[in-house]
């Protein structure tokens, strides 16, 4: 799986979620973003973002243990994808 | 020496158990359903109940008019009140004693959530709910972290164990989660208790360990092996005990591991049914406790194994609830609400499963009009569900489908 593709996969999850919390949706994706501290994203947001990346790649971004930068978002699913 | 009673941080409020005190006894009545937003509130009207030693019922205050309608509860019951005695409360060692009084006659009702059609009210006595509660200086100088609903079980008993040791509660179940490490160091929290979901959520956000905290509490969800290794670098001096306990029942058990020890003696109070169901008997239950038994044998819905040495392990529950980081939905309740949408006619709610709370809620729709904008009618469901059902029931995930294949139980669905 390209790269770019996977860039919009994970945009395309994270801005989901923030649609459904009220939030503007990003228009690139910053590898620096903190899930929880700059996006606000909650337990039950981190869990709709796993799944939602999961039924693109495969990929469970959380089976290692829990992460919360987005680079850290992309290495999971480059690595195992 | 004036101890806080309470830290507030999510609504600036602080509180010290004179002020408590006072306010108790300025309390003249009391609603028999107790309803409140402000967790101080339902701290003061649980209180003031208990001394009165009547019956009260609690509720979630998120609940929308349709949910406590499916709850059976009229706008009358909500407005009954109850007159109250005058009480005075001069000071700590007559507090106890008049909340040993109180518990004599004390009931409160709190709500589980059915498998069909209505959640149901379950009484508890003093005796049940602090079953578990430990008095004494041993305790007096803890320092509560409170990470539970207030108006849920496992939130009454850390309520009651902090109470009766006039224990400072530091409230962070609705704090931002940035600030809870900062809250736990600040105000050198020595106890927490809480569901998995919420450890894993937080346990990021420490830079640093909090050495203070003696005691991790866990309940409210199956135990998870991984997080115990994740717990014990952010709290080194922490002992972690994992709590098996329902609405129903209160606490039944306890264990510093996965796996529960019936205690000694006890048991014969224990057994497995024949589809791996933990039963209880009612007298390990005590009383009061007003539960719906098969026979003498209370069944708990959850399902488990014996270990090699004879401890018990948890499988699963039994039935169709779906746990969602530690809160219990019942999905035949979301579908309802889904299909009073205008445009719905039909909807399937599921569990996805995910490392983080467990479940996420995905919901199947079949829209009546196939030619209708998918996205507006996302926004159009959402809106609706956000005034109908709390947070946690609201699917997470939609999925616009022609037809939804089988019901939970395998069955086509019918209209």
């Amino acid at each position: 799986m390209g790269v770019e593709d996977v860039k919009e996969i994970v945009l395309k999850a994270v801005n989901k979620v923030l649609e459904k919390k009220g939030k503007q949706p990003l228009i690139e994706l910053d590898e620096n973003l903190s899930l929880r501290n700059d996006l606000g994203f909650d337990s039950l947001d981190l869990a709709e973002l796993t799944v939602r990346i999961e039924d693109e790649t495969g990929v469970d971004i959380f089976e290692h243990g829990v992460i919360d930068k987005i680079s850290e978002v992309l290495e999971r699913v480059k690595i195992s994808g | 020496m004036d101890k806080i009673f309470l830290i507030d941080l999510e609504r600036s409020l602080v509180k010290t158990y004179s002020e408590f005190f006072r306010d108790l006894e300025n309390k003249k009545c009391l609603n028999k359903i107790i309803k409140a937003s402000n967790p101080y509130d339902v701290f003061l009207l649980v209180t003031r109940s208990l001394l009165a030693g009547v019956t009260v019922d609690l509720i979630d205050s998120d609940l929308s008019d349709s949910e406590i309608v499916r709850l059976g509860i009229t706008d009358r019951d909500l407005s009954e009140k109850l007159e109250l005695e005058r009480i005075r409360i001069p000071d700590f060692e007559i507090f106890k004693e008049s909340v040993l009084l109180g518990s004599k006659t004390w009931k409160i009702g709190l709500y589980t959530s059915g498998t069909t059609g209505r959640p149901k009210k379950v009484y508890h006595t003093f005796h049940t709910l602090a079953r578990n509660v430990k008095i004494g200086s041993k305790y007096a100088d803890n320092i509560w972290a409170f990470a539970y609903n207030p108006a849920h079980v496992a939130g009454v008993q850390v309520f009651f164990q902090a109470l009766m040791n006039q224990n400072p509660i530091v409230f962070v179940f609705d704090l931002e989660k940035q600030k809870i490490p900062f809250a736990l160091e600040k105000y050198k929290v020595t106890n927490i208790s809480a569901t998995p979901t919420f450890y894993r959520t937080i346990l990021p956000l420490f830079e640093k360990p909090v050495e203070t905290i003696y005691r991790v509490t866990l309940g409210g969800e199956k135990f998870d092996p991984g997080l115990e290794g994740e717990l014990r670098k952010v709290f080194p001096n922490a002992k972690i005990v994992n709590i098996y306990a329902s609405t129903e029942a209160g606490t039944l058990l306890s264990t510093d591991g996965e796996f529960f020890s019936i205690p000694a003696g006890k048991e014969r109070y224990f057994k497995i049914a024949e589809d791996g169901e933990l039963l209880v008997h009612k007298e390990y239950l005590g009383e009061s406790t007003d539960v719906i038994l098969d026979g003498e044998w209370y069944h708990t819905g959850d399902i488990v194994e014996f270990t090699e040495d004879g401890r018990i392990k948890f499988v699963g529950r039994k039935n169709e609830m779906i746990n969602v980081g530690g809160y219990k939905v019942n999905p035949n309740e979301v579908e309802e609400e889904i299909k009073k949408i205008n445009g719905v006619l039909d909807a399937y709610v599921y569990a996805r499963k995910n490392q983080l709370t467990g479940n996420i809620l995905v919901a199947e729709v079949v829209l009546k009009d196939k030619e209708l904008n998918l996205q507006e009618m996302e926004k159009i469901i959402y809106e609706n569900l956000r005034t109908s059902l709390q947070n946690w029931k609201i699917p997470r995930i939609i999925k616009f489908v022609d037809e939804i294949k089988l019901t939970r139980t395998g069955k086509k669905v019918r209209q």
